[in-house]
């Protein structure tokens, strides 16, 4: 490092301050907005891209936004080029055209000093509602892009200050819940105004030269720490394939996502051809949300401490085929593609146990959840709700699974139940973790909970989007496969069984009960220390009869404690179980 | 006969004693913290601080107290054996959390285990709606049954929070009467007296909390008072609440949820007194020790404050956006941005090349490298050490030997020679890089709530903020430094500094258009009531009952509330908003039109209890001075390099003096860098202006 021609100092002082202004455009965001998909599960992000519209800094946000912002903006920037102004606004969504899917709107600001643009401020919101034909936007059942709501292609939204009215009356008139929109729109543009003043001062303190070259310093050093690390890494080759249930629309039809992950040297290739084409249902991923799942499940494996910048995604090259469902085309609908990310993370996953059998688990629940409720109340006022809920970890090579923990690609908040019914005409029955769901293993996987929910107003539409009902959350090394999702739903006093995915008339009096899926074990079940064996039991996370069954350890007759001699006669029995990936139960011996 | 005040901040490492006489004399004292028995320290040092002085125990009158045996209780996992009972449906509210962690991208994230296991975790059947309405009858007979399960299972605690308790506590206190009669003797916590509010997460883990520090910090107030009495010293205990006032001993008995931060909340409180003294309405704290440096923010003479905060989250977190760590207390507390820099943070060169400080800390052991502990990765101090800011044998008044050589070798070769730079240079970029670490706490209380720093004065404390803070107020554009005496104990002298309050908070929610004024004043007379009662209570007559009443709004929709005082008359309804749409646009940089829906969320009573005379003298005197320290080289950057400092006592600051200098203080060193000037004003406080 010594031939460096610069101040390492001033430069670790630069990286420090822009970074904080990314995170506090986040902290605007969070604190200003209004709805709970924006506040509880913190669907958005921000950052600031160089002039040329490389991403430089990302605030700590969703981890799915990672790699959006550069694809986003190069299609702003192609849009309108040079012919950029002081004070001038973008923003988009179109999926074909930068975006991933209509709900989350990008907005940019570039910040001029000296007249020449020196950068852009960027945030990513997923918004409450952009119209189409189900409220809530992300219905899992639309087929083609044009019915799930507002395509917003880049746009200028404010010229040298002055906003852009028929953008902001087209937007108001196209969406059901115009408060939350508008004034979610205006926390957005609130943090790019922040970030602009401090970004000036930033400016101010280092010069402009200096300020650009720090810029690009700052991705060389990105790069330089992911190639060190992933020179540290064996190299090979891990392929791994999981699938989702179906679409929602070809009922019963299985969706595959194939990975191979190639490492040589301090780059790495990720490549998803030969996963399913592109699908009827509103579960397609655009290439820059694949790219986003790519780089979180790398990210996961390499130390902590790299900058959150494109000097990251350098060291990383990811392949997948346009018309697949990892790089939809025009005129793919892809409002629920959040289900195809989660699992493409899983899938990572797995390829990378085989690559690092000792640090990375099972596979976990299997990604959110999404449940909308919404209609409209007496006096014709609609009424939104929307939950996404993830919770249930894979067993771990050290560690059980935890329990109640959201997934690594999107670190979502649940809300509280006494807020939600508060505001929404929804009461909420149970919030509970579900005994015997848990994948047996040597550390098993996460306990996955139970929400069930009752429609207080007289009609709504209830759209649930879910999977891992047929593919359950596989096992690693012996350990078993988590039990599936399940969804009921309660009318007139009958339970009836519901698919992963639908679209209902929710009626008032109707409950509907959504399980998790639970998540996967690791290693053989036999070699789990009967003590937390019987702490779960206690717990009433497991029977006594799944005890025996699952892990081979047997109870003393009062049933508090182990009775050593019998259990490891009743493990002796069992048989070994040692297969890599175990995806149900014909891969557990 | 003098009388004499006495605080005591317990602390990781060391208790610090502080005696005041009526004349303002200041006697402070460190000694060792005695862990697993905190109460024998705070005795011992007491009786020796006393003793040293040739004072008499008989002549306090009261003794003034922050403690971490409550947080340490939930950090250390050894608070009372607590069971809960709570609405069928809901068994697992304290374990889900809010499913948020707080690290992106950690395959080893393991979240802290809830502080009652499933196991004591009891459901009865029983519903409230959201509008208090019972909508499904409590089920008592499952209540028996779940008390009788836990009293089997040896619970010394009970907390109780059932769905929507804080719109009709009916069932709890139900559920109350039968724990009371089944088990007399076992501490009870209702989730409605506890925290009166909406979210079941927030208030099931404030109450738990509070059953499970409260038979611990009952035990020990009771140990303190005692071994106090023995020493001769009969004078009431007040503890130090996390929110910056003080509670009698009864109520902290009742409530110790309210005392789990209240050491970093005290150095808050002696920068106010600090702040009202010398007429500066507008001060930040900054208070860096060890491992982690503090921000705060005094505005109109007055702290800001917290709605909840988690134990134990601290230094885990490396940003506000990630929550999820430690244990959520849904309390009033000050507001304080922590980040884990400190004089043991631990300095390398990382695989891209860039010079990183912290957040590994050495600690306290082994250390730094100067110390010659075993530990050999330079650090923080070490780093002041070759810089010539710290006294290169000796540091507490000489009572710690340090290793210069080492601290320089151990830099040169893992700091120094991968950068390709002269030690000096290496061991000014980390100190530098440290002070900028820290500055992002400093921010977060300031710019990232819409205020300038550059407005605001900088009270630097702790054994290391006198150290720091002149570079990090250069670098934020700020003027003026104000170093107190006896720095190092500062949060001790802050307790001297503090007042009884009661901090009432209820939910009431209405939107302001068409608001019901009347209802909302007898909401809070209601409030206002129940903490006169408790003033009284603590022995203060009406006369000295100080009471003011606010409200928490936000955009209807929004979820984070902004604080704004209740005015007493006039259209209150078109007042609060007024006052409501400043202050957002003031923290946030934009306000919505004037016809957006605005809601009341909360109310909140805060009674003061006024002391009888001034709590602090005009003046403080610290104890006495060490003896003149000879000049030494420091350096001050490539720019001014090398310069010979003269090492000065505080009492050398009569006259205005130019920077640089050096003053070397028994609990703490405060550096003036070249440009600066340095004074002492009419309070004793080293005043430093850029």
């Amino acid at each position: 490092m010594s031939d460096r021609s610069y101040d390492p100092i001033a430069f670790e002082l630069f990286k420090n301050a822009l970074f904080s202004i990314a995170d506090e455009m986040a902290l605007t965001v969070h604190r200003t907005t209004y709805s709970a998909v924006l506040k509880d599960n913190m669907d958005y992000s921000t950052a600031f891209c160089d002039g040329q519209g490389r991403l430089v800094a990302q605030g700590l946000t969703l981890p799915s936004h990672l790699g959006s912002i550069p694809e986003a903006l190069a299609a702003v920037i192609r849009r309108y080029g040079d012919d950029m102004a002081d004070g001038d606004i973008f923003a988009l969504n179109d999926p074909f055209e930068g975006g991933m899917h209509l709900p989350d709107i990008f907005v940019f600001r570039p910040i001029f000093v000296d007249g020449q643009r020196l950068a852009f401020a960027a945030t990513i919101c997923h918004h409450t509602d952009v119209g189409g034909r189900v409220a809530g936007s992300n219905a899992s059942d639309s087929t083609e892009i044009y019915q799930e709501g507002l395509r917003i292609a880049p746009m200028r939204i404010y010229e040298r200050g002055r906003p852009n009215e028929t953008f902001f009356l087209f937007l108001e008139r196209n969406v059901r819940v115009p408060d939350k929109v508008m004034g979610d729109l205006r926390a957005q543009l609130a943090a790019c105004t922040i970030a602009e003043r401090a970004f000036r001062e930033l400016v101010g303190q280092h010069g402009a030269e200096r300020t650009r070259f720090f810029m690009e310093e700052l991705l060389d050093y990105s790069e330089r720490l992911t190639r060190a690390a992933l020179a540290d890494l064996p190299d090979g080759e891990w392929s791994f394939e999981d699938n989702i249930d179906d679409d929602g629309v070809d009922l019963g039809k299985p969706i595959p996502l194939r990975v191979k992950v190639t490492k040589r040297g301090d780059g790495i290739t990720v490549d998803w051809t030969g996963s399913s084409p592109q699908v009827k249902g509103a579960i397609n991923s655009t290439f820059s949300f694949t790219r986003s799942a790519s780089y979180c499940a790398i990210r996961s494996v390499l130390p902590a401490g790299i900058p959150n910048n494109e000097g990251y995604f350098r060291a990383i090259e990811v392949i997948a085929p346009p018309g697949t469902i990892t790089h939809a085309v025009l005129p793919a609908a892809c409002a629920a593609r959040g289900l195809t990310g989660f699992r493409m993370v899983d899938t990572m996953f797995g390829a990378l146990a085989l690559m690092l059998p000792d640090r990375v688990g099972a596979a976990g629940d299997g990604g959110n959840t999404g449940v909308s409720i919404g209609g409209y109340d007496a006096t014709r006022r609609p009424f939104i709700y929307v939950d996404f809920t993830c919770g249930a970890w894979g067993g771990r090579p050290w560690a059980d699974g935890l329990d109640g923990n959201s997934h690594m690609f999107a670190n979502m908040a649940c809300p509280s139940i006494e807020v939600t019914e508060a505001e929404q005409p929804i009461e909420i029955l149970c919030y509970e973790l579900l005994p015997g769901r848990a994948g047996a293993g040597r550390f098993r996987g996460g306990v996955p909970f139970a929400r069930e929910y009752r429609m207080l107003e007289d009609s709504g539409v209830l759209q649930v989007r879910s999977d891992r009902r047929v593919y359950p959350p596989f096992g690693l090394y012996g350990g078993q496969p988590g039990a599936p999702s399940r969804n009921a739903i309660l009318r007139d006093g009958a339970w009836a069984e519901l698919p992963s995915k639908f679209c209902v008339e929710f009626r008032k009096g109707d409950v509907f009960r959504h399980e998790l899926a639970g998540g996967g074990g690791w290693g053989d079940p036999r070699e789990r220390d009967p003590a937390l064996v019987l702490r779960d039991l206690r717990a009433g996370l497991l029977g006594a009869e799944a005890a025996r069954r699952d892990y081979g350890v047997v109870l003393t007759p009062c049933g508090s404690a182990v009775d050593g001699a019998a259990t490891a006669a009743a493990r002796a029995a069992m048989p070994r179980r040692s297969a890599a990936i175990v995806r149900g139960a014909e891969d557990a011996a | 006969m003098t009388r004499l005040r006495v605080s005591a901040d317990i602390g990781g490492t060391f208790t610090d004693i502080v005696l005041l006489d009526g004349e303002g004399r200041l006697r402070t004292k460190k000694v060792s913290s005695t862990v697993g028995d905190y109460a024998t320290a705070i005795v011992q040092g007491l009786a020796e601080a006393l003793a040293e002085g040739g004072l008499d125990a008989g002549a306090v009158e009261e003794v003034l107290h922050a403690t971490t045996v409550a947080s340490n209780a939930i950090l250390e996992q050894k608070g009372a054996r607590t069971g809960l009972i709570t609405t069928r449906g809901f068994r697992d509210v304290l374990e889900i959390r809010t499913l948020r962690m707080p690290r992106l991208y950690d395959l080893a994230w393991e979240k802290p285990p809830a502080l009652v296991e499933r196991r004591l975790r009891h459901e009865v059947t029983e519903r409230i709606a959201v509008d208090g309405t019972v909508r499904v009858p409590l089920d008592e007979a499952e209540v028996e049954a779940a008390v009788k399960a836990l009293l089997a299972e040896g619970v010394q605690a009970i907390a109780v929070c059932l769905i929507h308790a804080y719109a009709n506590p009916a069932h709890e206190k139900r559920v109350g009467e039968i724990v009371r009669a089944l088990a007399p003797e076992v501490t009870l916590c209702l989730s409605h007296e506890v925290l009166p509010e909406r979210k079941e997460y927030e208030r099931t883990s404030t109450t738990v909390i509070n059953a499970y520090v409260r038979p611990i910090f009952e035990q020990y107030l009771a140990r303190l008072t005692a071994e106090l009495g023995k020493g001769g010293v009969s004078a009431p205990v007040l503890i130090m609440q996390s929110n910056g006032g003080l509670m009698g001993a009864a109520e902290a008995t009742e409530r110790p949820v309210h005392a789990v931060e209240s050491g970093p909340a005290a150095g808050v409180i002696g920068a106010r007194a600090l702040a009202r003294q010398a007429g500066l309405p507008r001060v930040i704290s900054f208070d860096m020790g060890g491992t982690t440096a503090k921000a705060g923010v005094i505005e109109a003479y007055e702290v800001s404050r917290a709605s909840e905060y988690a134990v134990g989250a601290g230094i885990m977190v490396g940003s506000r956006l990630l929550t999820g760590a430690g244990y959520l207390l849904k309390v009033p507390a000050i507001d304080l941005a922590e980040v884990g820099a400190g004089g043991g943070s631990i300095i390398r060169v990382d695989a891209g090349g860039a010079l990183q400080v912290g957040p590994e800390s050495a600690g306290a052991h082994p250390g730094p490298v100067c110390y010659g502990r075993g530990n050999m990765q330079p650090t923080v101090t070490d780093a002041n050490l070759v810089l010539g800011y710290l006294n290169p044998h000796a540091l507490v008044g000489g009572a710690l030997a340090v290793d210069a050589a080492k601290a320089r070798a151990a830099l040169e070769e893992r700091v120094a020679k991968p950068l390709g730079l002269p030690v000096e240079q290496a061991a000014w970029g980390a100190h530098a890089i440290a002070a900028s670490n820290m500055i992002r706490a400093i921010k977060a209380v300031t710019s990232e709530r819409g205020r300038d720093p550059r407005s605001f004065a900088l009270v630097a404390f702790g054994g290391n903020g006198p150290l720091f803070a002149a570079g990090m107020a250069a670098s934020l554009g700020m003027r003026r430094i104000i170093v107190p005496p006896s720095a190092g104990v500062f949060s001790a002298v802050g307790l001297l500094c503090s007042d009884v309050e009661v901090h009432l908070t209820r939910t009431w929610r209405r939107p302001t258009q068409g608001l019901d004024a009347g209802a909302l004043q007898a909401a809070c007379a209601m409030l206002e009531a129940e903490a006169r009662a408790r003033l009284a209570a603590d022995g203060f007559p009406p006369e000295r009952q100080d009471i003011t009443r606010s409200a928490q709004l936000r955009y209807q929709g929004q979820s984070f509330e902004l604080t704004v005082p209740v005015p007493a008359e006039g259209d209150v309804a078109t007042r609060l908003e007024e006052a409501f749409g400043a202050e957002h646009e003031r923290t946030y940089g934009h306000r919505a039109g004037a016809g957006e829906p605005v809601e009341v969320v909360a109310l909140q009573v805060l009674g003061r209890g006024v002391p009888e005379r001034p709590r602090m003298p005009e003046r403080l005197m610290a104890g006495t001075e060490g003896p003149p320290q000879p000049p030494r080289a420091a350096y001050f950057g490539a720019a001014a390099g090398w310069i010979e400092t003269p090492v000065l006592r505080r009492s050398d600051f009569a006259a205005l003096r130019p920077g640089p200098c050096i003053i070397e203080e028994y609990d703490a060193t405060c550096l003036v860098p070249p440009g600066a000037r340095a004074v002492l004003d009419a309070f004793g406080n080293i005043v430093i202006e850029l």
